[in-house]
């Protein structure tokens, strides 16, 4: 879909100011329904260079003319860009993040930024920061979109115009919101993708990912944004491969993460995935059972010491001294920054926070921080030693289907966290995961996780490519 | 730990090096008007990444080696937490577990040797400019590289720490990785007395070398004075007091945990033997081999060395002059002159060429010393060849006993009252003839010469 715009717009098929013009329309009547977006880019303005360009014969790129939306975590220059927090509002960041750079060579129009859970704090997106809507799922309104990164993915489903969204994802923040929404998400190998430019969470955690209708979409950005980058010394100097790939399963042996269906999994989510399996199977893929005990029963615990710990030191640099938020200056300097970040700061915000810096203090250190480092190390040995009898894994991506905002409500922290039981355990041990929707259960779509070794997104691409949606 | 003197004292120093660029971003690490040196890194804006400053890791390295250090096989950087104005993350990128360098030592002028624990490197904060009515900051010294040195608690008095500090200045200076004009050292010291039984006070803040004795001479009387409490105190220079600013009670934790933002470096033996190679013979070796080898004055020896550039001025003489002359000259005059003058030798005209055909004429006995004095004073302002001007002002030492005996002659016969005194006995009297006859010949006379020649005559 998107290749076939691209051509067009090339060739000057397609008027791009009046293009741009219908799809910011109706992206923002989407947005007064759903609540997805945060900040809307200049994107006439854009076009129009992008429409000279066509006049001139310079048009050129691989996503000329093609809407990008933004998670609002990832700066974008001169656009509002929050985190969907009240500390950063009004800030502007003074320069663009590394892939937005990468997207904009290749001719993209920014459209704008998508709303998140504050700092990417929650697997609902209900979680928004003091001020902010939350977003609605786009099939059904009393239900919600996932998160952290729900904003993409109710717009990548929403939209009918040509669009690929930039989600991000700590600990499954990418494929859990595509998932309840009905889209693929693509989240790469940690150190795949530059993190310039993105607001840190847990800085050994965070990947920039894609979100698109169909694989092939959230490929081509993808491919687009991978590589090194001088200015993100954790991102990894490992040659990229096409991510233009057709689907290919026959020989490819499956593992099934027996730990991931079943106590606690939806039954109907549960049947949805298996019948995707036997369809790969059907194609010559074998299918191999595999136990991952220790992330399976460990992953949750683990992710919620680490990633807010390295979130507490992340946050601390928003004080109200040099943008973002502030307040008239009264008092001490403790005082004030005190006020500041406890007027801004929204409540999972704070938690994380504390639970984050405690983890963190002398006392506690060895029992917390260093513990959970150290099973971070055995999980990461576990998928090692699974990858060595498969070549990719493959679980359902959330143990639910989309839950209603009163069910939400009703969920203790804890219940809360355990919503990223499947997700974290590969993104603390860096793994490219994709999710792609394999039918609906209880009305709501239902996701499928093909999860690969380092760097082999190539391979979770083409196993993706090999399911067929509409059988 | 039993401590056994009377007072005990630990150092961690703080030296700013002088890199082109800051530790973690590209910004320059000289600026005139405050907040022009910035960027989102060192400002800490939010998606603003650190990428290390190799040359930072070199010098840190390098200052490591020099003092003994073990280096570690890998580089970690961590975050300590606190919040400051001044603090652009409210976190401080620093080494905790394993510092970049540890186990060296610096030995004092009497053998007594000052353990360092560790040698890492870190992240300055930027400057807090108060004023009347409010407080500024101004960042562009946010990420200027500092390189921290932590003692043992070796050092037994406030003069002990002033010898430290000057010792790590000389280093620091032959390293070539510190410029004392513009880069700042600080100092924070543990000490603490046996009669208050060894209770720990931090003091905080001491900028030079000159300020470590002051303030811990202040710090030792305070605690023989008052009641001593743990506790974190700052100095202030300009009252010449420390004053409390926290108790332990109130110390704060820094909850350090990794910067996965920077990945751990491996540092291989090759690199640090390349690194080794560009570290210059330092002082106490250098004095110690010109003392063994040239017969050189071990006082000599030890004060020449201390400059590096005056060193090496000194062994390039030295090939051509006899050194054990070379080192007097070199030590009673040039450093004389760059001392009265407050200059380096690089700010002076001071050349090895001049400099050695000075020399030469003097050990050729081809002009006095007194001639010579004038002519080095001269030279330390502008470039001449003082062979050419030693001819041209016809001040080469005047040779003939003939002419000598005749002006030695003139002035017994003019100064009957000092010949007396000199025959009754007082020695001195003599002094004020060779002075006459000196007078006469404009200094070209060898005075040692005239004594002996006026002696044999006054016989």
């Amino acid at each position: 879909m998107i290749k076939k715009f691209v051509a067009d717009a090339k060739a000057g098929k397609i008027d791009l100011v009046e293009h741009a013009q219908k799809a910011l329309e109706e992206a923002e009547k989407i947005n007064e329904e759903y609540h997805y977006l945060t900040a809307y880019a200049d994107v006439i303005e854009r076009a129009k260079e992008l429409q000279e360009q066509v006049k001139n014969g310079t048009a050129k790129g691989r996503l000329f003319g093609v809407l990008i939306s933004v998670k609002d975590s990832i700066c974008v220059k001169n656009v509002e860009t929050t985190a969907s927090s009240a500390i950063l509002k009004g800030y502007k960041p003074l320069y663009n993040a590394t892939v937005i750079k990468k997207c904009l060579d290749e001719g993209a129009i920014i459209l704008g930024k998508t709303v998140i859970d504050e700092f990417g704090f929650g697997g609902f997106s209900t979680n928004v920061g003091i001020g902010y809507q939350k977003p609605l799922n786009p099939l059904d309104k009393k239900r919600a979109t996932g998160g952290s990164s729900g904003g993409a993915a109710g717009l990548t489903r929403k939209a009918t115009f040509p669009h690929i969204a930039f989600g991000e994802s700590t600990g499954g923040s990418i494929v859990n919101p595509a998932s309840f929404c009905g889209v693929v998400g693509l989240c790469p190998t940690y150190g795949r993708v530059s993190r310039y430019g993105l607001i840190d969470y847990g800085n050994s955690l965070d990947k920039i990912g894609t979100m698109g209708q169909t694989v092939d979409d959230a490929a081509l950005l993808l491919e687009i944004i991978s590589g090194k980058d001088e200015k993100d010394s954790t991102s990894a100097d490992v040659p990229v491969p096409s991510l233009d790939t057709p689907g290919a399963v026959s020989g490819i042996r499956i593992g099934i993460v027996k730990e991931a269906f079943g106590e606690g999994i939806d039954n109907n989510v549960r049947k949805k995935v298996l019948d995707a399996v036997y369809q790969l199977e059907k194609k010559g893929a074998r299918k191999i059972e595999i136990s991952l005990p220790i992330s399976m029963n460990y992953g949750v615990p683990t992710y919620f010491t680490l990633a807010p710990a390295e979130a507490s030191t992340n946050l601390a640099k928003y004080c109200g001294m040099r943008y973002g938020a502030n307040e008239p200056l009264t008092g001490t300097y403790n005082e004030y920054f005190s006020r500041v970040r406890n007027n801004n700061f929204g409540e999972e915000a704070k938690r994380r926070l504390l639970l984050g810096t405690f983890a963190r203090l002398a006392g506690y250190r060895d029992a917390f921080y260093n513990k959970a480092a150290k099973v971070r190390t055995k999980i990461i040995h576990e998928y090692k030693h699974a990858f060595e009898q498969v070549d990719v894994l493959i679980t359902p991506t959330v143990a639910i289907t989309a839950p209603t905002f009163e069910e939400i409500k009703k969920l203790t922290p804890l219940q809360n966290f355990m919503i990223d039981l499947l997700t974290v355990s590969p993104n603390l041990a860096g793994l490219p995961h994709i999710t792609i929707p394999c039918g609906e259960a209880n009305g709501m779509p239902v996701g499928m996780m093909i999860i690969g070794p380092h760097f082999a997104e190539q391979k979770i691409i083409q196993v993706a490519k090999a399911y067929d949606v509409h059988q | 730990m039993m401590y056994t003197s009377d007072i005990v004292i630990g150092l961690e120093i703080h030296v700013q090096l002088k890199t082109n660029t800051k530790l973690f971003c590209a910004c320059p690490t000289e600026a005139t008007e405050p907040n022009t040196a910035i960027c989102p890194t060192c400002l800490g804006h939010p998606g603003s990444k650190p990428v290390l400053n190799a040359k930072a890791l070199e010098y840190g390295t390098k200052l490591a080696l020099s003092l003994g250090c073990k280096i570690s096989p890998t580089v970690i950087f961590s975050r300590k937490t606190y919040f400051y104005p001044d603090l652009v993350k409210n976190y401080q990128i620093t080494q905790y577990e394993v510092p970049l360098g540890n186990n060296g030592q610096i030995i004092l002028e009497d053998k007594k040797v000052v353990r360092i624990e560790r040698v890492h490197i870190e992240e300055d904060p930027g400057a807090l400019i108060h004023e009347a009515g409010g407080c500024l900051v101004d960042y562009n010294r946010s990420g200027i590289p500092l390189c921290e040195i932590v003692t043992a608690p070796d050092l037994t008095s406030p003069a002990e720490a002033r010898e430290f500090m000057k010792k790590l200045l000389n280093v620091l200076g032959y390293l070539g990785i510190f410029d004392q004009n513009t880069c700042i050292i600080k100092a924070d010291a543990n000490i603490s007395i046996k009669e208050k039984k060894y209770t720990r006070v931090e003091v905080k803040n001491i900028t030079g070398f000159k300020e470590i004795e002051r303030a811990l001479n202040y710090e030792v009387q305070r605690q023989k004075q008052q009641e001593v409490k743990r506790e974190t105190r700052g100095w202030d220079a300009d009252k010449g007091i420390t004053y409390s600013m926290r108790t332990k009670e109130e110390e704060e934790d820094y909850g350090y945990i990794v910067e996965t933002d920077l990945p751990i470096f491996e540092i291989s033996q090759e690199w640090i033997r390349k690194v080794q190679q560009t570290i210059p013979e330092l002082a106490e070796q250098r004095a110690v081999r010109w003392t063994k080898e040239w017969k050189i004055d071990e006082d000599d020896a030890r004060i020449i060395a201390t400059d590096l550039d005056v060193a090496v001025l000194f062994e390039e003489i030295s090939r051509k002059v006899d050194p054990v002359f070379t080192a007097r000259w070199v030590r009673r005059e040039v450093l004389r002159l760059l001392n009265d003058k407050k200059k380096e030798l690089r700010e002076t005209e001071f050349r090895k060429e001049e400099l050695t055909e000075l020399f030469k004429l003097l050990t050729e006995k081809k002009i006095t010393d007194r001639i010579g004095q004038r002519i080095i004073e001269q030279l330390a302002d502008k470039k001449f060849s003082p062979a050419a001007y030693v001819k041209e002002q016809k001040l080469e030492m005047v040779a003939g006993e003939d002419i000598l005996r005749k002006a030695c002659e003139k002035a017994i016969a003019e100064n009957p009252k000092a010949v007396e005194d000199y025959k009754k006995g007082e020695e001195k009297a003599i002094m004020f003839i060779i002075g006459q006859v000196m007078k006469v010949t404009k200094g070209t006379a060898s005075p040692t010469v005239v004594k002996e020649l006026l002696k044999g005559l006054l016989k």
